[in-house]
């Protein structure tokens, strides 16, 4: 493989949407068990219209921080040493196959949060404000969960403790995000300007990414 | 021999008598006007913090250095110094809640300074437990090291959520443009030793730390040197008598 480094990013993308078109773990799996979580909730706190209407949205980011990061890990972690062999004598640059692995997280992400998004308007009567920069929050918090499950998922790979793991890293590593995206609805309910917390996640997401990038080769190699 | 032991016994001898003058110029101190004697806690959950964020940025250049040279004794530093970042974030957030009870009525609130420095104790919770889950050396510094640079991102964090957000935690107490929030020179004699000591406190555990982690893989490295009985070898052909 000695293409461009674009090529081979679309290369990875195309082989994990396709692995995903057929086995279907985002589709089949992750997404009906987030929107359980969803269904759940109510039955632990109460049924309270006006209660769910309050908590809605913040339950609904918990929900996307704490399932999708399962969609950008498996991707990452379900390689095998064989197969990540195989893709370096092959000659994929490392780096590449972190951004196509992050690219088809962050496209499978996106699939999670609208799906599990209607769910969570239906259940919760949740009122949908500001579309143009909630497009914008969704998009740069599924880029960044599927930064971070991505760079994780290769640092925890072929691990003793495999992506039982996971959880531990992501969860508290993606609060930025979490605080972004929550504060961000609540600044488009109350009318305030939300750039301070977009430019904070997009801070995170560049960060990771460069941290990403630049330790590609490093963890490939161990 | 005898310079062996003064070796080995240096870094106690240093624990002991940085602690001993904290404690007691903490003691000697005035009572704080409005906490009382409860600002004594003060003495050792500020160093204590203070210790939190110099390890977590020790781990950071262990890691860097790690990826940049691959030579395994930054890794060690790192994880040294991980480890003890850990048990002082610990320590801090225990004192704290130990303060917060009388002070603000509850153990816990969910002010960012408190929140965030919980989830940077987690954050390398997670960096220990990753080191555990691989045997070799080099992998676990490899992978341990990238985690080591990504969990730096807290510190920064925790230590200006009280510039950045209206918290109900105070803000720094020492490092401030416009010099210390304490007047009191007993206060701030006290507190700096304080700093100090567990600075000292630190620096000795890092050198017996790291000294046992090397231990470590010198022990891995010849328990792997040495021929073991390849599984199943005892097992013999059963003779079921066809030869007679």
């Amino acid at each position: 493989m000695t293409t461009g480094f674009w090529h081979q990013v679309s290369a990875v993308v195309h082989r994990d949407l396709l692995r995903e078109r057929r086995r279907g773990d985002v589709l089949w799996i992750t997404i009906p068990f987030g929107a359980i979580a969803l269904l759940l909730i109510p039955l632990a706190v109460g049924t309270d219209a006006i209660l769910l209407r309050q908590i809605g949205p913040g339950m609904y980011w918990v929900i996307v921080m704490l399932f999708g990061v399962l969609v950008s890990v498996g991707k990452a972690s379900n390689e095998t040493l064989p197969q990540q062999d195989a893709s370096a004598l092959l000659g994929l640059d490392p780096a590449a196959g972190f951004v196509g692995r992050a690219t088809s997280a962050t496209l499978l992400l996106l699939i999670f949060e609208v799906v599990v998004g209607v769910v969570a308007v239906g259940l919760y009567d949740v009122s949908i404000i500001g579309i143009p920069w909630l497009i914008v929050t969704l998009i740069i918090v599924a880029i960044g969960l599927a930064l971070l499950g991505t760079l994780t998922g290769s640092i925890v790979n072929s691990t003793s403790a495999g992506t039982a793991l996971v959880p531990l890293l992501v969860a508290p590593l993606s609060v930025p995000l979490l605080l972004g995206a929550t504060q961000s609805y609540e600044g488009l309910r109350l009318g305030h300007s939300i750039l301070s917390w977009v430019l904070l996640m997009v801070a995170v997401v560049l960060i990771v990414a460069i941290i990403g990038v630049l330790t590609a080769r490093p963890l490939q190699e161990t | 021999m005898q310079a062996q032991t003064r070796n080995r016994q240096w870094p106690w001898v240093a624990i002991g008598l940085s602690l001993a003058v904290a404690f007691t110029l903490s003691m000697v101190s005035p009572a704080d006007s409005v906490q009382g004697d409860l600002v004594r806690i003060m003495y050792v959950h500020v160093p204590a913090a203070w210790l939190a964020y110099l390890a977590f940025f020790v781990t950071f250049v262990g890691s860097v250095g790690y990826l940049t040279t691959k030579d395994l004794r930054w890794d060690r530093i790192a994880a040294a110094s991980a480890e003890i970042g850990v048990y002082f974030t610990g320590l801090a957030i225990a004192l704290g809640m130990i303060w917060a009870k009388p002070t603000w009525g509850v153990w816990w609130t969910w002010d960012a300074r408190l929140t965030l420095t919980a989830i940077m104790f987690f954050v390398y919770l997670g960096y220990l437990a990753l080191r555990r889950t691989t045997d070799d050396p080099v992998i676990r510094a490899g992978r341990s090291s990238v985690l080591g640079v990504l969990g730096a991102l807290q510190i920064p964090l925790v230590h200006f959520s009280v510039v950045w957000w209206r918290t109900l935690h105070q803000p720094p107490s020492l490092v401030r443009p416009d010099g210390p929030a304490i007047q009191d020179p007993l206060m701030l004699t006290a507190l700096i030793v304080g700093v100090l000591a567990f600075t000292i406190v630190y620096g000795s555990l890092m050198v017996k730390r790291i000294e046992l982690i090397k231990l470590d893989d010198q022990k891995a490295a010849i328990e792997q040197s040495i021929e073991r009985p390849v599984a199943g070898e005892a097992v013999t052909v059963p003779d079921l008598g066809a030869s007679s």
